[in-house]
């Protein structure tokens, strides 16, 4: 790589001199620096910049990524196991644009964004287009983009995309050119708004001083575009984003702007079609759903008519969409306008559609699906990237002088045998911008994506948006899935800019309608697991930690008798085999006990609960707050240590900061959530575990131990009970007040009897319910038959015990068990949308 | 010829359906040589919803939705149809197959440019080598296209055995050429991929065939179910129907229901419902002539 190695400035001795010592590369358009030195509309921010100092400037590096950190700004990269949440990039630089610039830039995305709806249009349509040759039929026909099911559906004002992104990037004469559309689910715009939040923070100064225009204007604008859409005009419709779930490369995303633009966030599942009408499923029944943001690629919107492989979409939305009862956005079929061999048409098209020129031209593109283009991409394979013509998001170009010769050849053979399927387009050499690389600036290749909403009778395009960088300053591949970062773009504005709040942008307030009925039943059932799996991990760690402080610490000096009793109680709870109880190598033990804490796979060990809490929590996190957020987050890192040398030391400190952690998570869960049917889910789930897991450990606990009392100091601690114990009875342990306290006692918060009652009022208060097994209408609210254990209750069990009649204990806890799991069964079956729909 | 026409899908599920959606495409299409006297479609549990239109092929589609718990689902499709003679084409005035290959690239004025939808790979149809030099065989320079269509479809009736059980739906056509083997769904895909293959425009035809035969022939292949053949353009001639599993051209013997790239855009049942466990399937079809009509003297496969 040809990165400049000259040392940045001399820290110590004034502001360092960054831009000075910056070196674009050569023959290369740098957005900074010109043969003149720094461009005009750099220079402001240039000097406030380098007054800042290297080691405060690095210091708001560190700051910045914190804060994407906390806010788990992530973004997944696919085929790549650790690709999941993968902190988001971005630069401490932003990417400068004078206002002049900008207006040219705004009036060739308007115009492109009315050229492109106008091609759908026609071909969803009359089709004149290709009646009149000016689109070859191959284009459509053999475009798999094109989707049939959609021909002749009537869109909301005849428009198609109401949401247009475009690539930007500059060749080195100066000119932008536009290297790909974005049409049918444009990513990016909550990643932009992060990146200004997070850049405003750390440069609030150069920020402000910079008059940079502000982006919540257009959010506020798109929102309003959005509600517009609704069927009939219906006033305050019910807009949902639809997004294919947390494996999605933007999901962060999804969440984000369904909470920034006061939407349901929903699944394909969340949704079902009566009546050609959609629907939300939500706890308290079906709710008519108007306008579908969707980030569902087109042909996995509706199984019944596109894709019938697909789980994400939803069967028969189409037939909806035709009936005129919901409008999807951006319309199905709209991805027909991402094929790059549409970008070879686009300039004529122009002309015929508009009689005007595009105002930014389109990269130079091939399509061999004509004879004569063809001929050139073969000819001049060592100048050009082949590109798939029709899509194929996930493949790469070719770039025809890195191929091998077999390689070359081949990709000959294929261009010949389906000529249609491929474009060959001009290699750009992308212009540069700085960016921060410890102690000076890099120049790095940058693609902007600009975005335009559409409304009813105007335009609004985003004053900014998402500049991505390549990842190595040489690297002719922009592309996050490769590891680029990202920039914020400063739109600078001539005047001062008015203040305008990105949270509550002017207009109507954003995100105070939401309905606290609209849970949709996924979220209930994702809650209620997320209080099961926390609840479950607690145990889990308690149980864990009650072990490992009796095989390593010598000082706790309960005796080999406990220990001996501890694993039995592990061997019945099914976590350990029976060998390894008695005469055992103390190696094998901990080796077992290490996989207990390490495993990411074994079920029930700690890091496997940890990483099923945070994937279940993942798919709800539009309902938590950035500090809870930050908290799981902070539980995954905690759990991520490894055992090293001193195995049982770290796994202990594991587990107490592990304990430490979910602490923080139910503090906040009791604290701040909203006490709505999600809480109470979320709750109900943490109840129902907790009394289970302490029905188990009980009768585990002696079934081990039948004399028992070596085992009722371990279970006071796993049970969280030791504090309580001590204060009501003294160190004296005996069975009846242990029992009594875990079991029946009303004011211990960890007993069971406390968990039955929370659990009663919980279900008291839940709705009816709205869906069952059967489809039918649903026998009537979940009931707990259980009774709860009385102290006279417990003193009968106790006496029996003590008389070695240990079977009615055992049968009460076992009871109680089986109880607790057909109420869970009973929530499902009433609450949450059990089955996915699947081809007939 | 007037027939009488009944096509009946059963489901029966293992676990209750909560719902179901399904798009029906088994209404008849009208041509000139088919009227559709009548036609209805009835559903056992009754739908909560049903509509129709028109697809983007031109045929039929009913959507309907079952919204009751249900284990079982009947769909019955009757109707009374009138079946005309079709034109007949000489096979050796037709153009040469390059030539028709020729107008098909780029042909953009109307009959042409509906026919170049058919000229590019779909959902079950990939084209490719293989199919091109198994046509060729038959495709020889020059010769005219009907009459090399001919032969193709008379070879894939000679070289491949009807065999139910062998492919399924998602079989590739590969494996199907390969194995020599396959349904009328199968031979249909493999002579439009041979079609394709070399140029050339070629659609699936969905339909049915008479169910009892003329007394002294033996029963067409296909007749237990939904049948499926195909068409392939001409210029100047339109399109010309091939059936390769019975080795005939169609005439008054068929019944065309729909039309489409490939067995995707027509499937005559396609459904989503939401329920968790397996299901049987069960298709029984009749057609059958109702009034004793004079059969038009055409020449009939021997089989």
């Amino acid at each position: 790589m040809n990165c400049p190695s000259q040392p940045a400035a001399i820290p110590n001795s004034g502001p360092p001199r960054l831009f000075a010592a910056y070196q674009p590369l050569p023959k290369i358009y740098d957005e900074s620096v010109g043969t003149q030195g720094i461009r005009p509309h750099w220079k402001a921010f240039a000097s406030a910049f380098e007054k800042l100092g290297l080691d405060e400037l690095n210091a708001r590096w560190e700051n910045g990524r914190k804060v994407i950190r906390e806010h788990g700004v992530t973004y997944n990269v696919y085929g790549d196991p650790q690709g999941m949440d993968r902190p988001w990039e971005l630069d401490t630089v932003p990417l400068l644009i004078s206002s002049d610039e900008w207006r040219s830039i705004e009036e060739g995305l308007v115009q492109r964004a009315r050229l492109i709806n106008l091609v759908l249009q026609d071909i969803y349509g009359p089709q004149q287009l290709l009646r009149s040759g000016l689109i070859p039929p191959a284009l459509i026909f053999a475009n798999p983009a094109f989707l049939r099911p959609c021909h002749g559906i009537k869109v909301p004002d005849n428009w198609y995309v109401h949401l247009h992104a475009c690539d930007l990037a500059r060749s080195p004469d100066g000119k932008w050119w536009i290297l790909a559309d974005r049409t049918q689910a444009p990513s990016g715009t909550g990643y932009a708004l992060e990146n200004r939040i997070v850049l405003s923070r750390i440069l609030p100064e150069e920020f402000r001083d910079c008059n940079v225009q502000r982006l919540a204007r257009f959010f506020s604008f798109q929102r309003e575009a959005l509600n517009r859409l609704a069927p009939r005009h219906r006033q305050n419709p019910n807009i949902v984003l639809l997004t294919p779930g947390p494996h999605n490369e933007t999901y962060f995303e999804h969440a984000y702007l369904a909470s920034y633009l006061g939407f349901t966030l929903v699944e394909g599942g969340d949704l079902t079609v009566r009546d050609r009408t959609v629907y939300l499923k939500t706890l308290e029944g079906l709710q008519r759903v108007d306008v579908i943001l969707r980030r569902v690629d087109d042909t996995f919107c509706d199984p019944l008519e596109l894709r019938n492989d697909s789980f994400l979409g939803v069967p028969g939305l189409l037939d909806s969409v035709r009936a005129g009862n919901v409008t999807v956005s951006n319309a199905l079929g709209s991805s027909l306008m991402e094929s790059s061999a549409f970008l070879a048409f686009l300039p004529t098209l122009c002309q015929h559609l508009l009689g005007e020129e595009l105002k930014i031209p389109s990269v130079a593109t091939w399509w061999c699906g004509q004879a004569e283009e063809q001929k050139y991409v073969l000819q001049n394979l060592d100048k050009i990237v082949v590109k798939p013509a029709f899509g194929g998001v996930l493949r790469f170009p070719f770039f025809g002088r890195n191929l091998a010769l077999q390689d070359r050849e081949d990709l000959v053979d294929a261009i010949t045998a389906r000529p249609f399927e491929y474009v060959g387009q001009e290699q750009v050499a992308f212009s540069t911008a700085p960016a921060w690389a410890q102690n000076e600036l890099e120049p790095r290749g940058v693609v902007v994506r600009a975005y335009v909403s559409v409304g009813q009778d105007s335009c609004s395009v985003m004053p900014g948006g998402l500049a991505r960088i390549s990842s190595r300053s040489g690297d002719p591949v922009v592309s996050m899935q490769r590891g680029g970062g990202s920039k914020d773009i400063w739109v600078l504005s001539d005047n001062p800019v008015e203040q305008l709040t990105l949270l509550l942008p002017s207009g109507q307030p954003i995100g105070a309608v939401r309905n606290a009925a609209e849970l949709p039943s996924r979220v209930a059932d994702n809650l209620f697991w997320l209080g099961r799996y926390a609840e479950r991990l607690e145990n889990a760690l308690r149980l864990m930690r009650c072990v490992i402080t009796r095989l390593s610490d010598e000082s706790v000096s309960h005796g080999q008798n406990e220990f001996t009793v501890i694993l039995q109680m592990l061997v019945i709870l099914e976590r350990i085999p029976r060998r390894l109880v008695g005469r055992v190598a103390y190696k094998e033990l901990e080796h077992e006990l290490m996989q207990l804490v390490y495993s990411s796979t074994r079920p029930g060990a700690i890091r496997e609960l940890v990483l099923r809490m945070r994937q279940i929590a993942s798919t709800v996190r539009d309902r938590f707050s950035a500090d809870t957020w930050r908290i799981l987050n902070q539980l995954q890192l905690d759990s991520r240590s490894r055992p090293g040398r001193l195995p049982l030391a770290n796994a202990l400190a594991l587990i107490n900061t592990s304990i430490i952690d979910l602490a923080a998570f139910s503090g906040m869960e009791m604290e701040n959530m909203t006490r709505g049917h999600g809480w109470r889910f979320l709750d109900l789930g943490r109840r129902l575990e907790r009394a289970s897991n302490l029905a188990e450990t009980c009768r585990a606990a002696f079934m081990a131990d039948r004399t028992p009392s070596p085992v009722l100091w371990p279970l006071l601690e796993i049970a969280d009970s030791t504090m309580t114990y001590r204060r009501r009875y003294f160190a004296q342990v005996q069975l009846q007040p242990v029992l009594d306290l875990l079991l029946a006692d009303q004011g211990n918060p960890r007993s069971l009897v406390f968990q039955i009652h929370a659990l009663k009022s919980h279900l008291a208060n839940l709705p009816k319910p709205s869906l069952s097994r059967t489809g039918s209408e649903s026998e009537g609210k979940p009931i707990l038959p259980l009774k709860e254990p009385s102290c006279a209750a417990i003193e009968i069990l106790t006496k029996q015990f003590l008389e070695q009649r240990r079977e009615p204990l055992y049968a009460f806890l076992k009871e109680i068990e089986t109880e607790l799991s057909s109420l869970s069964d009973h929530l499902t079956a009433s609450y949450f949308s059990l089955s996915l729909p699947r081809m007939n | 010829m007037l027939y009488r026409l009944s096509h009946v899908t059963s489901y029966e599920y293992y676990e209750p359906v909560s719902i179901s959606h399904h798009a029906l495409r088994l209404q008849p299409r009208q041509f000139s040589f088919q009227e559709c006297r009548a036609h209805q479609i009835t559903l056992d549990p009754a739908p909560s919803s049903e509509h129709f239109f028109t697809d983007y092929h031109g045929n039929h589609v009913a959507t309907v939705t079952i919204e009751s718990a249900h284990r079982q689902l009947t769909i019955r499709s009757a109707g009374v149809m009138e079946i005309f003679p079709r034109q007949r084409v000489q096979p050796l005035e037709t153009p040469a197959w390059e030539q028709v290959r020729d107008l098909s690239r780029g042909g953009q004025l109307g009959a042409a440019l509906e026919a170049s939808e058919f000229l590019f790979d779909s959902h079950y149809i990939r084209t490719g080598d293989d199919f091109a030099d198994y046509a060729k065989t038959s495709f020889t320079k020059g010769r005219p296209i009907l009459d090399a269509a001919l032969e193709l479809t008379a070879r894939i009736y000679k070289e491949f055995t009807f065999d139910p059980k062998v492919t399924t739906i998602a079989t590739p056509l590969g494996e199907v050429l390969q194995k020599r083997r396959g349904v009328c769904q199968d031979f249909a895909h493999l002579q439009i991929a041979c079609l394709r293959s070399l140029g050339l425009a070629a659609r699936y035809v969905s339909g049915y065939i008479e169910t009892i035969p003329p007394p002294g022939k033996s029963k067409l292949a296909g007749a237990d179910a939904s049948h499926a053949w195909v068409s392939i353009f001409c210029h100047g001639y339109g399109w010309i129907d091939l059936d390769p599993t019975n080795n005939l051209i169609p005439s008054t013997q068929h019944i065309t229901v729909a039309l489409g790239r490939d067995y995707a855009d027509v499937s005559p049942v396609r459904g989503v419902i939401v329920g968790s466990g397996e299901h049987e399937l069960k298709v029984a079809v009749d057609m059958e002539p109702i009034a004793d009509d004079a059969r038009p003297s055409e020449s009939r496969p021997s089989q």
